[in-house]
Parts: structure tokens; sequence; C-alpha cells
């Protein structure tokens, strides 16, 4: 059965090329726009790269304390993370980290503007960063307060240009640091910077006291099932953390998230709710997808309804010889899908193309999507839904065509 | 076989209504040739539609295989027409995209059969109407004899037990269209029902019992 649709669907495709054509420019220009948009989704969201144990970690990004009158939302401070989440039993790593800041660098006659990090040792070993040389501060560098510091490719060769940079002096603050790495440039969420130093290097011992200031804190596992736990954990800690405060607030929430969860937290300020809404955002996201297909679905179903109803003969032959409406329902959605498989191949090819270009044009610092099985996958899902939604109406218009006027070809 | 009672049928079009059928009674037996002649536009073709349940009745009743048509819903009627039925058009009706086994496979795809069994009747209808040699070619590639010989191979391919051939000479030429006729004849011998319809009184006699119609009406 499926062949014998498959050869009509060649057969019709091929009589009519510009109206294929037509058809499968509108598939490939709505593939490639989804597919690259889910390609960038999937890097942010998923285990990949630097962020590969991420199905491992969570990550506290804000703390937000309420009283009668006020609400103060802010990253974390060190003593949060310091003298509360790393004595947390549930964890085995806790890394803190602060926010990317804007520092400006002076090197031989010029200035330059980059994203600077402070972190502690375990920052470096639940993110899987790749060396490119020399090595990542160690637990004595950071104790000692060391002023070392890694830089990633793109900086290094700003500001270095072509010379060996390991061992190389850096001026930033008032403050000089040894550069000890090079790492390859990121985009990822949590990894995301130009220079990172350790934590130990500020200028004052301050934020060591601080229940609020720049940093995020990561908590892993041993494995993605102790996540739960944690998330369990932290609400006892966060009531500890409300009542030690020197400041009385009502109550203080903070939540261990996903990366998802996280952005989804911030976008829809789920603050003092458990549920972030990422359930919300992601039908936000579909429902989008779908939108952005609706468009050129129903451009499709009008330029199918045509083709159809040229081909009403054969409906009433086929309804002659026994297809029911929902067999032929089902035969022209399918042939409707294959284009739209071929369209999605073609897309596919063209969302490849639209990375690379994404990647050099530098549009997006150190944006690195690539196609991934699970993109095509999407893809392919894509496809499918897109098939259904522009071919299911005509087809079902088809369907319903009375035989003895389709076989007079009268549809 | 087939049993129409009292069956009538009006075209309603925005303000005229035609009367297409007025009380046919008419009952096909098993294993019979029966021929349907009258002059055009007189409801020969509706007659037809009906008895293959392509087209609904405005009154009266239906019958097939003695089983009363009551219930016309889209899935029951197409399992009855590709079960019961085989249908033969005056322009052939194949499907040009189609190699001409696949056209004759059609009715094969709505019923439960694998792509072997599928294949071997096909090529066994072929043979019977001398086309074995044809099978890859398309429809546009044979001449109208051959086309219509491959719609009789369609038609018969699902072994229904009722043929219904609306002018299956009518677009032929004579020689053509005897080696049709010889073809429904054999395939009436060997117990297949086959309700014609033709402008032709010779092909009819050859058939055996024909139904006049005249305005909607059986004449006698």
């Amino acid at each position: 059965m499926l062949k014998n649709y498959f050869q009509i669907a060649c057969k019709v495709y091929m009589r009519r090329k510009l109206f294929t054509a037509i058809n499968l420019l509108c598939i490939v220009l709505t593939m490639v726009v989804l597919l690259v948009v889910t390609a960038i989704l999937q890097a942010t969201f998923f285990p990949t790269g630097v962020e590969g144990r991420s199905e491992r970690f969570l990550q506290i990004g804000t703390i937000t304390q309420v009283s009668k009158n006020k609400t103060w939302r802010s990253p974390l401070g060190y003593k949060v993370i310091d003298q509360y989440l790393r004595k947390m039993k549930t964890v085995e790593k806790v890394a803190a980290v602060t926010g990317p800041e804007s520092v400006s660098v002076y090197q031989k006659d010029s200035v330059n503007e980059i994203m600077m990090r402070r972190a502690d040792a375990e920052y470096w070993q639940i993110l899987d960063f790749k060396l490119l040389s020399g090595r990542v501060p160690t637990e004595e560098d950071v104790k000692q307060g060391r002023f070392v510091a890694v830089v990633n490719e793109s900086t290094a060769k700003k500001i270095f240009g072509s010379a060996a940079v390991v061992g190389q002096k850096i001026n930033t603050g008032g403050q000089q640091f040894e550069i000890i790495g090079v790492v390859e440039d990121v985009i990822h969420m949590n990894a995301f910077a130009d220079i990172w130093v350790p934590v130990t290097t500020f200028p004052s011992s301050q934020y060591r006291e601080q229940y609020t200031g720049n940093f995020n804190a990561m908590l892993m596992g041993k494995s993605a099932a102790d996540l739960p736990l944690i998330r369990d954990e932290l609400l006892q800690v966060v009531k500890q953390i409300n009542a030690d405060q020197p400041t009385h607030w009502d109550e203080t929430y903070m939540w261990a998230d996903s990366k998802l969860d996280f952005f989804a937290r911030g976008i829809l300020s789920h603050d003092k709710l458990a549920d972030s809404g990422s359930a919300q955002l992601l039908a936000g996201v579909v429902f989008f997808m779908l939108l952005f297909m609706l468009l050129p679905a129903l451009n499709l179903v009008n330029l199918n309804s045509g083709r159809i109803m040229e081909r009403a003969a054969e409906i009433g032959v086929r309804k002659a010889f026994g297809a029911s409406n929902r067999e032929l329902v089902k035969q022209f959605v399918i042939e409707n899908i294959l284009l739209c498989l071929f369209g999605a191949l073609v897309g596919l090819i063209f969302t490849k193309l639209t990375l690379i270009w994404l990647s050099n044009a530098e549009l997006i610092p150190y944006l690195k999507v690539d196609l991934s099985f699970a993109v095509f996958s999407y893809g392919f899902v894509i496809a499918i839904v897109f098939g259904v939604l522009s071919g299911v109406i005509p087809a079902w218009k088809m369907s319903r065509l009375d035989p003895v006027l389709a076989l007079k070809g009268a549809a | 076989m087939i049993k129409l009672e009292n069956v009538s049928k009006t075209y309603q079009t925005d303000k005229v209504e035609t009367l297409a059928l007025r009380d046919i009674n008419l009952h096909v037996k098993k294993g019979e040739f029966v021929s349907i002649m009258g002059p055009s536009g007189c409801g020969k073709s509706t007659l037809l539609n009906l008895i293959g349940l392509l087209d609904r009745p405005g009154k009266g009743k239906i019958a097939v295989d003695g089983a009363e048509m009551k219930v016309w819903r889209d899935k029951e009627l197409a399992s009855m027409r590709n079960r019961t039925f085989g249908f033969i058009f005056q322009s052939f009706h194949l499907i040009n995209d189609l190699r001409v086994i696949d056209n004759v496979e059609l009715p094969l795809l709505y019923r439960s059969c694998s792509a072997k069994e599928r294949r071997r009747l096909a090529e066994e209808a072929l043979a019977r109407v001398g086309l074995s040699a044809r099978m890859d070619h398309y429809p546009n590639q044979l001449s109208g004899g051959q086309q219509q010989r491959v719609a009789i191979a369609r038609a018969m391919v699902g072994r229904p037990s009722v043929l219904l051939a609306d002018e299956p000479t009518g677009n032929l030429d004579s020689q053509m269209g005897a080696e049709v006729m010889d073809i429904l004849l054999k395939l009436s011998h060997e117990g297949t029902t086959v309700v014609m319809v033709t402008h032709d009184e010779r092909q009819a006699k050859q058939g055996g019992r024909i139904v006049r119609v005249f305005d909607g009406q059986l004449v006698a």
C-alpha cells in the first residue's frame, strides 16, 4: 500500500514541477528556521560540551527574600554557598562562581573589555572545559588566593596575538594575574566568560560575609537520581538561612534548578514557586512553533486543495473499488508527509549550512551549534507534524467527494 | 442477487428538482447478464450507480445478496463495493500515474491481502485478458482496447460477484468492442453476474436479458 502511495506521490509531484518546487520551498524555509531554533535550544538546555554533566547538577541563581513591604531578589552571596550549601549531605560537589562581569584589560597600549568570572576550584571539576594549553586552577591556587587566570582562546588571540599565552601577565582592575591555562570558547549558561580567576582574589574579603551578592551556585550529585534529594534538602537549608540572617525577612526562597528550570524561572518570575514554569515555557515554545508552521501550512493547504481536486477522477475510482473516506485521507496525508520529509531532508542540509554561517559570523559570541541526532529526530517529527497540519484538511475535503461526481471529474 | 424495490432518485440543483429515476423495480439474479438500454439521459447510468452503491436512492429499497441496505455508512459501503462489485467505465478511468499491474492491484489494496498475493492475483487477471506482456507499461502507452481490458482485469481481480459495466465498448472501435464483449460473456458464463449499460442492441442481445429505461422508468 505504501509503495503504491509513494509511486503516486512521486508521479504527481514530478508532473507539476513548479508547484512542487513552491511547496518544497515553503517546507524548507519553515524547517530551516525551526531546526536552527531547535539546535540552539538543544545546545543550550541539553547536557552538551562544557556542561556535559548537566544532568547531574542543579544551579541556584537567585535568592528571594520577602517581608511585609519588600521583596528583594538578588544573586547569591558567597556566605550562602560556603556556609550552608557546601554542608549539604546530598551533594557531591558545590561550586561558587560569579556571574560574568565586564572588566577592562590593559595590555601594552590597548584596552579591551572582556567578561570575567571568579570561581572556586570545584567549578573546574563540575564543568568540563576543553583545555587547549596549561592547566586550570587547583584547590591550592584558590586556597592560597593566587593571582592566576584562565582565558579562552579568543581572548588569548585578541590580547596576545599568536604568542604563547601561558605564563603571560594580564592586568585588570588594578590586579595582575598570571595566565596558567587557555580553554576553548564556550557560550553555555554557567561557563560563558573570557577570563576566570580564583574567587579568593577579590580585593576585599567582605564577600565572605554576604548573603546576597553576585554568585551562582552549582550543586552536583553523584547521579541524576540525587537531584530530587538535593532539592528536598535545600528546602531545609533555606529555612535555616532565613532564620540566621541578621536582617529579618518573613520568607526566603531559593530553588535548585536544571538549566531549563533556571531559564523558565527567570522569564516567568516564579521566584516564590517551587514550580519553575518550565512546562508552561515548553508549551509556549511548542505553541510558537506550531504558530510559525501555521502560515506556511495554510499556504500548503491551499496548494494541496487544488492538487487534490485535480485528482477527482482517481478519487472516484478508488471509492468505487472500496476505498473508504478514512483510507483516502490516510493516502493523501501520507503523500503530503512524504513531500514534507523530503523537504525536511533538504531543510537539514540548509540548516547545517546556516549553523556553520552562524558560528562563523560571530553574531552571537562563541556560538557553536551543530546538527545532532536529536535535532535530526526533531526535524523528522516537525516534518510529520507539518505534513499532517497541511495535509489533513484538503485530504478530508477530498474524501468527502461524491464518488459519482468525482468519476465525472466534476469535483 | 440484487433487488431494487420502488427506487426513485431525484437530483436537486439550485432551483430545479430533476427526477432521474421513478419507482424502479428490478431483480437481477445470480449469474445473469443484464443489459440496460435506453436513450441518452434516461437514467441508465444513475441506475447502474445505485446498483453499485455509488449513489443512494431518494426512495425505495436496495438489497444486495439478500441483505437490504439500511445504513449507508461510508465504511460499510466501501467494504460492500470492494467485496461485491467490479466497475468498468466507458472512459476506462485507469490511473495514468500507475503501471498496469498497479492499476489492477488497486481493489486489493482495500482488503486484507499481502503484497505477494496481490501481485499473483493481478498477474492472473492480466493473463486472462491477454495482457501479461504489458503489466509494466503505463496506461497511456496502451491502445483504447487494451486499456479497457486492463480495466476489466482490475474489475475482476478481487473476484467480485457482480460486474457493473457502463458502456464498456462506447469508446472502442467494433473489433476492440467485440474483444471486450467476449471477455464479459466469458466471465458471465463462469458465473459472474454482469449488469451492463449499452446503446448497442446487438451487444445487449448477446448478453441475454435486456432492461429498457425511458424517462427514468423501466419499460417493457
